[in-house]
């Protein structure tokens, strides 16, 4: 019953929530943020974020560093709090922490077969792949289920690559190499993984090319968003209050993003309109506008007659696009900070998972403006969050 | 007698007079050739660095806007791990044409096999549209006609440049964000930007040449 949360909350998410505010402490501030912004090349930012909770990370990196190394050390530091947190969750908790990794996935996914349709080397592809999104194959639960089904913490992938999980999902990722069509692909390898129950709207025997490719990672996308979006609803309370909003404002975004770059592409739009997810403040009048709109300016004028995202578009002049991606970020942090204005609930675990990533996306801005000596565009696209 | 050789020493004066103001007039105009050089050269340097400024800038701004794009849509969907290695005819091929001056010719665009709509893209400014030297401009009907059939190419040509664009594109996939096209044209104009460069560095030695060779 919505509201009294806090007479069992505790029991199992107490420990948890403790260690997500206490994490969401440590984030990057505005003051750590100029400091970054001062730095001359990428080992003065080493050593500002050698103060920081990166700092171990980095700090056996040797000199010249990268930009992606700085992302793809971060990112190991996201995972592992990740792991904490995922392997000391219960039900239904897991489930949701689990939910917070299928987008990953999917994006893993497309990256193996966009990668071997253009006969790249497997194991180089797996070494991209994001690890929050590597999966291995239940192959010997039957899958019984429409829905991913909760596993125990113990059985669940570990992020180690050395250990033995790994290469199973070696041998799993690369089967994903052999498929030609998405039929396939679905037979062949992800029946038995989380994605499999999203696979039902995208199974075609056409073959994978470019644009099949990008159909089948948006769809995917929008049925895990619906699926996520329902789990949310079912769990109810404050989780259903708040997770609601975040991914309604989620699938506007994406709605926003596949107009502005489908302008122009062979996409129709009958297929344009059936990559919008089924739910959001757009859905259903804002996408049926949407799906005809031909430039950035059609579609701010779709936009602005909805008044969350009326201030947004207000912050472009006209026929700019530049800045929409910045000003989405604004708007998703101020709504992810709001979470943590309230407790008992699972939505500060995605909130918190969001916010690190638009933390590393700041790092990996600031160090290519750095890296390349643009520091004077430094500001139009860092998100500051507190 | 006396008469005769003065009419020859007159002859042979007024010859080496002529060859006099020949040698003189061949001073003048080597001069004026050296002059011609030197301003060539002048010129061509001139360019050249203008047009060092302007890909330095481009490329500047071509890997600016890449960075943006892979800020906006994430690391994994633009990573050089994407790029295809499947054996593919090349967009754009550079022609050089082996003259007294070797000049380039850059040719954008060009799908192995198409239609032959490419767009070529030269330096040379006799083979643009609208020269002043078009003989259509004096045939007016027949120009209007030719106007709107010109028109239609142009445009089915355009058409075709953008789908070769998209294409090579689409290695990131269907659907990218309009700052990697950016970064795309900005590419793109930086590589005609080095067709110019090489084709000034070409007249700027042809004029050095000359005037050394003095």
């Amino acid at each position: 019953m919505y509201g009294f949360e806090a007479l069992t909350f505790n029991i199992h998410g107490g420990y948890l929530e403790a260690i997500v505010r206490g994490h969401r402490a440590g984030l990057l501030t505005t003051a750590d943020y100029n400091n970054l912004c001062q730095c001359e090349n990428l080992d003065d930012i080493k050593m500002h974020l050698s103060a920081t909770k990166y700092g171990s990370y980095l700090q056996n990196e040797p000199s010249p560093l990268h930009t992606t190394t700085i992302v793809e050390k971060c990112t190991l530091k996201l995972v592992d709090d990740y792991k904490h947190m995922l392997c000391q969750a219960t039900e239904p908790m897991s489930t949701f922490l689990e939910y917070i990794r299928y987008g990953h996935m999917i994006d893993n996914v497309v990256l193996i077969v966009t990668g071997t349709l253009h006969e790249r080397d497997v194991q180089e592809l797996i070494e991209k792949c994001h690890p929050l999104g590597m999966f291995d194959r239940y192959s010997n639960r039957p899958f019984a289920s429409s829905r991913p089904h909760p596993v125990a913490a113990s059985d669940r992938f570990s992020f180690s690559p050395l250990c033995f999980s790994h290469c199973f999902l070696f041998s799993s990722i690369a089967t994903l190499a052999v498929a030609q069509n998405m039929r396939e692909l679905y037979r062949l390898v992800l029946v038995d993984t989380p994605l499999a129950p999203y696979f039902s709207e995208c199974l075609t025997s056409e073959d994978l090319d470019d644009m099949n490719i990008e159909i089948m990672r948006n769809t995917l996308y929008k049925a895990y968003l619906e699926d996520f979006y329902k789990f949310c609803q079912k769990l109810g309370g404050a989780t259903a209050e708040i997770m609601s909003d975040l991914l309604a404002f989620e699938a506007d975004r994406r709605a926003v993003n596949i107009t502005i770059n489908s302008i122009g592409t062979e996409l129709t739009r009958e297929d344009r309109k059936k990559l919008y997810s089924n739910f959001g403040l757009l859905y259903p009048y804002g996408h049926e506008e949407l799906a005809i709109c031909e430039d950035i300016d059609q579609v701010r004028g779709v936009m602005e007659k909805y008044p969350p995202y009326q201030a947004i578009f207000s912050k472009m002049s006209y026929g700019e696009s530049q800045m929409l991606d910045k000003a989405f970020y604004e708007e998703e942090v101020r709504r992810l900070c709001l979470a943590f204005e309230q407790q008992f609930h699972y939505a500060v675990f995605f909130a918190y998972m969001r916010l690190r990533e638009q933390e590393i996306r700041n790092l990996m801005w600031i160090s290519e403006c750095v890296a390349q000596n643009q520091k004077s565009r430094i500001h139009d696209s860092v998100v500051y969050m507190f | 007698m006396s008469g005769d050789e003065g009419i020859e020493i007159y002859e042979e004066g007024e010859e080496i007079m002529d060859v006099s103001n020949e040698a003189e007039a061949k001073t003048e105009f080597e001069k004026g050739k050296g002059d011609e050089n030197v301003l060539q050269f002048l010129d061509s340097l001139d360019e050249y660095l203008t047009l060092m400024d302007s890909v330095n800038s481009k490329l500047r701004e071509g890997w600016f806007d890449l960075a943006s794009a892979r800020h906006s849509m994430g690391t994994l969907r633009i990573n050089s791990t994407l790029l295809d290695l499947k054996y593919h005819p090349a967009a754009s091929t550079l022609q050089v044409t082996e003259q007294e001056v070797p000049r380039f010719a850059l040719s954008k665009w060009a799908s192995k096999g198409g239609s032959g709509k490419e767009k070529h893209f030269s330096t040379d400014a006799d083979s643009e549209m609208g020269s002043p030297r078009s003989p259509q401009l004096r045939h007016r009907g027949v120009f209007e006609e030719k106007s709107s059939a010109k028109d239609e190419t142009v445009l089915a040509a355009d058409e075709e440049i953008k789908k070769e664009r998209a294409k090579s594109l689409s290695v990131f996939g269907g659907l990218v964000s309009p700052k990697l096209r950016g970064a795309q044209l900005s590419f793109e104009t930086a590589l005609e930007t080095l067709v110019e460069i090489a084709n000034m560095r070409s007249s700027m030695l042809s004029a050095f040449e000359g005037i050394t060779k003095k």
